[in-house]
């Protein structure tokens, strides 16, 4: 009958009260320390062989040079390799360039979106689904189905439907400088529907006491949505943003079946730099100098995290 | 290997806030949602898209109780420039929407039926040279769309079991349980939260290639199911849940003799369905989502599923096949989608934020 | 509440019962091919490339079927395959590629020395016709010690002008008559263009093969992308006259006349999609790529033409290159024996056995597969002309449309693949090819530089 909601769980919960006074095997299997055990064992060889097992072979790997058979200590080799790699600066560059872009699409749009439907009084149901459903199509299709959208002849679907408008042919993918922005705008196509459901959700949380306050004071529509909304997304607009940050920095699927990298590493991002370092060589794969680059960017994503985690804590005390 | 297991983190706080801001239930007259959270704190589940006949019984209320609002009061519905102004806005987006949303499906299933030379020189005529329904019969048995979504279906359905089992299991030992080691396995998994998907990568798919115990396990769904299972998202936010299961419970089962076992199976089990749930879309959206991973332990065709098959079949299908492959591999969720709407919807706005 | 609670838990239930089949499923699949009897060898070889026509498919079982009939100890176990430079490390390092497979001539040297592929020299040897073979190319599979450890299969190409003769007609242009030149082919494109709105001429680009197009389209125009010293250095020479000439061909094309496909990701398989499908009418890849045309493409040979790549200025030559068969490293003697003995039926014998040859053709011809098409000899040209001579009432593809490549085969000069850091030098190619096809005011000078430079360095590391 009750099933309270996860929330609540924050408030630390009642210690159990384990007795502990003995230190034998049997007590121990009475104290329920086998069962405790057994049921640790799931957790314990998934996350060991898996998950911790890997993360140190990742530091170990960074300082080496294997071919799977011998393994020698190169020291700093690899990175020194991956920085004097002239693609790197261009895969940051480009993985930047995503990062900002997808913001540029896929942060406001939603939420104009999201704010705007929060008012539908009508079939919101079937706006939501309508918003949605891209969610759902498997991204390998939309991908495919996309890059077929983008044919650059002006019979293509899209150079068609804009020659109606009396625009293009544009190149899209087949240029360096529009592959990524089509890259972003497939992207945000096929997840722009979760964030909208995501905010969509947190505006309904917002107490309707606020706005009757904020009427009583003569506010207008803009000026609640100004001082009342908006200040209650923060929150949950930060987590989309950060989230999304990092996201963006290990994007992988749309340029690796889009473009393959191109045109001219126009869209190599460094998830596909690691790729190639690891599994894009015909004759011989550079593991160190893979994970080198990977710890790389862990360690950039490391510090979005901490900058993510000191922002919140301020924002939530302001 | 799918969530962004630093962001994972970060998402736990998301999907936290999402639970609550979700527990507030969409449509809700007011009234009835301090109802029903005085009565038990339950998550409301009045998500968009119920049924129209209560819909239209919730506006009538609403009304009534000048309860269900947005950002516009009642008093600006009624000014005709804010009422005229909003219905157009809506009028566009619906229109906007329904090309965004419904556009490039439709474009899929009219190209899934017409001939290759119409899709490659007038793909927005209507059918100018016919319907070609061949496409679709043999993208089911020449291009064998069937066999890998089944494929697909084995990968998700295994790595769901593997999620569920080790979250379910692992939150119970961290939360009710409690070992003295807890604490320190707490650390640990909660430490992986920091460590991206990314870094994973290579010594991930060494391990797969030379597992400390056993043969390799390349071409197995293994690879792909194991893995999935170090979710430490999952086993952060099954153990909040749990922490939020009153204490009494287990003291009162405890008392009546009910070993860890029972505890878990009968009580902490049956109380943990809605999490569980939740667990259980993340699962089943990321595994269907994978891509990568499966790409690189999976070389075997017969194994693949359908987001690493497609792309291969690019260079020797026919565009009509291909597209019909499309379309049948889009179909299935899509339905499946409609059917369980609400459930996504919820699940999305609970965590969509994890970015598959 | 219970109604969504209820969906939930029968969604998952559904996923549980798939989860329980699948166990079932793939526990047979994943059982170790242990043998029937202690006689038995279970032999993985490649097949065709991941969805090919079912004919094809068809073919290839029928010639396993008779291949268990002479050797009934031996048990065929087919996998798709495609060789991709962008794939093959990751199969090579997985240790999934099956027993027999097959790689490009040019990386058997490095494989080799990184100790990758199975010394099959004992087996080799004791074929009857292993002396037979042309020298260069059965070198491009030995060792430094001598040893066989990879032997010439499948095909020899060189490359060659393939054109669609109906878009040519469309065009006005005599189907028999195809360019001889490459500004003949450029005003061909143009004319193509023109007259039916498709491109007139496609490049590779992508997965390294727009560098090994690039290369040949330097070749044919007297340039060279490598040059080896005497002192066994290598020097690469990316920035040369004719592969200048040969991005500003492409240029040209793209930039001023708009008659090539805009399309940066064709490689190998998706330009034959694209030429089937009748997006292009004219593209240069290797003699034989008919065959895959129609195994894989479905196409119609009807419309099909083949011409020789256009030879302009001194030292200019052809390209050649070509398809070698390797081991699997970890196989066993059994498995070695095994390997060799496919590699005899499947790939050699019908080239040196009249029995065999008609054996091949005919199933080949009866699952409308091509029959004939024009390939470079792994033998000798007397050889290769006897074979065809014993299959004659199958040849099934329209020679007389190919004879402008056939008339010349024998004749032109031909010059192999730059032999050291093949895939590196055509993967910095690949770049260049793409940055001329993408932007109109691309430095061809600067990206030449950029990328000899990228490739020297590999030169240098050995």
């Amino acid at each position: 009958m009750t099933t309270p909601d996860v929330t609540r769980g924050r408030a630390p919960a009642p210690e159990p009260t384990p007795v502990r006074r003995r230190r034998s095997p049997a007590a121990w299997v009475r104290r329920g320390g086998l069962s405790a055990l057994v049921f640790a064992l799931p957790l314990l060889l998934v996350f060991g062989v898996f998950s911790w097992l890997p993360i140190g072979r990742a530091v170990l790997m960074s300082f080496q040079e294997t071919n799977l058979i011998t393994t020698t200590w190169v020291g700093l080799d690899n990175f020194r390799a991956v920085f004097a790699d002239p693609l790197l600066p261009q895969a940051l560059r480009n993985t930047a360039w995503f990062a900002v872009l997808a913001l540029l699409f896929g942060y406001p749009v939603p939420l104009v979106a999201a704010v705007l439907m929060s008012d539908v009084r009508r079939l919101k149901g079937l706006f939501s689904a309508l918003a949605y459903l891209p969610v759902v199509v498997p991204p390998v299709v939309a991908v495919l189905l996309w890059k077929f959208f983008y044919d650059p002849r002006p019979e293509g679907v899209f150079n068609s439907i804009l020659g109606w408008l009396g625009a293009g042919p544009f190149p899209w993918l087949q240029d360096q400088t529009w592959a990524m922005p089509s890259l972003v705008l497939e992207a945000t196509w096929a997840a722009a529907g979760g964030t909208v459901i995501i905010y969509l959700a947190a505006l309904t949380s917002v107490p309707a006491e606020l706005y009757d306050a904020a009427e009583v004071d003569g506010a207008s529509i803009w000026r609640k949505i100004w001082h009342v909304t908006l200040p209650h997304l923060r929150g949950v607009l930060l987590i989309t943003l950060i989230l999304q940050v990092i996201g963006t920095a290990q994007v992988f699927l749309e340029p690796y079946l889009f473009t393959g990298g191109g045109p001219a590493n126009a869209t190599l991002t460094i998830l596909l730099l690691i790729y190639r370092y690891a599994f894009g060589q015909s004759l011989g794969a550079d593991y160190g100098q893979a994970t080198a680059l990977s710890l790389l960017l862990a360690v950039l994503l490391a510090v979005a995290s901490l900058a993510y985690f000191r922002l919140t804590r301020r924002w939530s005390t302001s | 290997m799918t969530t962004t297991a630093a962001g994972s983190h970060a998402a736990a706080h998301a999907a936290a806030h999402g639970a609550a801001t979700g527990a507030a239930g969409g449509n809700l007259g007011r009234g009835e949602g301090v109802q029903s959270r005085a009565l038990a704190g339950r998550p409301a589940h009045e998500g968009p898209g119920s049924s129209s006949g209560r819909g239209s019984r919730r506006r009538r209320r609403a009304r009534d109780a000048e309860a269900d609002r947005g950002i516009l009061s009642e008093a600006d519905w009624r000014r005709p420039l804010v009422r005229r102004g909003m219905s157009t806005v809506h009028l566009v987006m619906l229109v906007l929407l329904v090309i965004w949303g419904i556009g490039p499906i439709v474009l899929l299933a009219k190209f899934a039926v017409t001939p290759t030379q119409d899709i490659l020189r007038t793909p927005l005529a209507v059918f100018p040279n016919g319907i070609a329904w061949g496409n679709l019969a043999e993208a089911w048995n020449d291009v064998r769309v069937s066999h890998y979504f089944l494929n697909t279906v084995w990968v998700a359905a295994g790595s769901w079991v593997s999620q569920v089992v080790v979250a379910a299991t692992g939150g119970y030992v961290l939360s009710v349980l409690r070992p003295r080691y807890a604490k320190a396995l707490q650390w640990a998994v909660l430490a992986t939260l920091f460590v991206p998907a990314v870094v994973l990568l290579v010594p991930l798919y060494l391990t797969i290639l030379d597992p400390p115990v056993g043969s390799s396990m390349l071409n197995t769904f293994w690879a792909v199911w194991l893995p999935a299972g170090a979710s430490a998202f999952n086993v952060v936010l099954v153990q909040r849940f749990f922490d939020s299961l009153p204490r009494e419970v287990f003291e009162a089962a405890r008392v009546d003799g009910a070993g860890p076992f029972r505890l878990f199976w009968s009580i902490v089990l049956p109380m943990s369905k809605p999490i569980l749930g939740v667990v259980s879309v993340f699962a089943v959206i990321a595994s269907w989502k994978d891509f990568l991973w499966p790409l690189l332990v999976l070389p075997n065709p017969d194994l693949q599923p359908l987001s690493v098959r497609l792309p291969s079949l690019q260079g020797s299908t026919d565009m009509g096949v291909l597209m019909a492959a499309l379309a049948i591999s889009t179909i299935i969720p899509v339905l499946v989608f409609l059917v369980f709407q609400r459930l996504f919807l919820r699940g999305a706005g609970l965590g969509g934020a994890v970015k598959g | 509440m219970r109604s969504t609670r209820c969906a939930a838990m029968t969604l998952t239930s559904v996923l549980a019962l798939g989860a329980l089949t699948a166990c079932a499923g793939t526990d047979g699949d994943d059982a170790a091919p242990a043998g029937d009897s202690e006689a038995t060898t279970t032999l993985r070889v490649v097949s065709l490339i991941p969805g090919s026509e079912q004919e094809a498919f068809d073919a290839f079982d029928e010639r396993v079927a008779q291949f268990e009939d002479l050797n009934p100890d031996i048990d065929i176990e087919a996998v798709e395959y495609e060789w991709r430079a962008t794939t093959f490390a990751a199969q090579l390092a997985g240790g999934t590629l099956p027993d027999v497979y097959e790689i490009p001539l040019t990386d058997a040297k490095t494989l080799i020395e990184n100790g990758q592929l199975a010394d099959v020299d004992e087996q080799f040897q004791a074929l009857e016709y292993a002396d037979d073979f042309n020298e260069t190319l059965l070198d491009a599979g030995k060792g430094e010690d001598g040893k066989v450890y990879a032997i010439p299969a499948k095909s020899i190409y060189g490359v060659a002008l393939h054109y669609n003769r109906a878009m040519f007609e469309q065009a006005g242009l005599d189907p028999d008559q195809p360019p001889t030149t490459w500004d003949e082919v450029r005003d061909a494109a143009k004319a193509i263009k023109d007259a039916t709105g498709q491109a007139g001429f496609a490049t590779m680009a992508a997965n390294n093969t727009g560098g090994w197009q690039l290369a040949a389209a330097t070749y044919s125009r007297g340039g060279r992308v490598q040059e080896a010293g005497d002192d066994g250095t290598y020097t690469a020479t990316l920035d040369n006259d004719g592969t200048r000439e040969a991005l500003q061909f492409l240029h040209d094309l793209r930039w001023e006349d708009d008659s090539v496909l805009a399309d940066t990701t064709l490689d190998w398989s998706t330009i034959n999609q694209a030429f089937a499908g009748g997006q292009t009418a004219m593209y240069t890849s290797g003699s034989d790529v008919l065959t895959s045309l129609i195994e894989t493409n479905g196409l119609d040979s009807a419309d099909y033409g083949l011409t020789a790549i256009p030879v302009d200025g001194d030292d200019a030559g052809v390209l050649v290159g070509g398809t070698l068969a390797a081991v699997n490293v970890k196989a066993d003697d059994a498995v070695k024996d095994a390997a060799v003995r496919w590699i005899d039926f499947f790939y050699l014998s019908k080239l040196l056995d009249e029995e065999q040859a008609v054996a091949d053709a005919e199933v080949r011809a009866d699952n409308g597969q091509a029959v004939g098409t024009p390939v470079l000899p792994i033998f000798s040209r007397e050889q290769y002309e006897l074979s065809l001579e014993w299959v004659a009432d199958y040849i099934n593809v329209p020679l007389e449309q190919m004879v402008g490549y056939t008339d010349v085969m024998f004749d032109q000069p031909v010059v192999g693949e730059p032999s050291r850091s093949t895939q590196e030098t055509y993967g910095a190619l690949d770049t260049v090819v793409q940055a001329v096809l993408t932007d109109d005011n691309a430095d061809i000078d600067a990206l030449l530089e950029t990328a000899n430079t990228q490739v020297q360095a590999l030169l240098d590391e050995g």
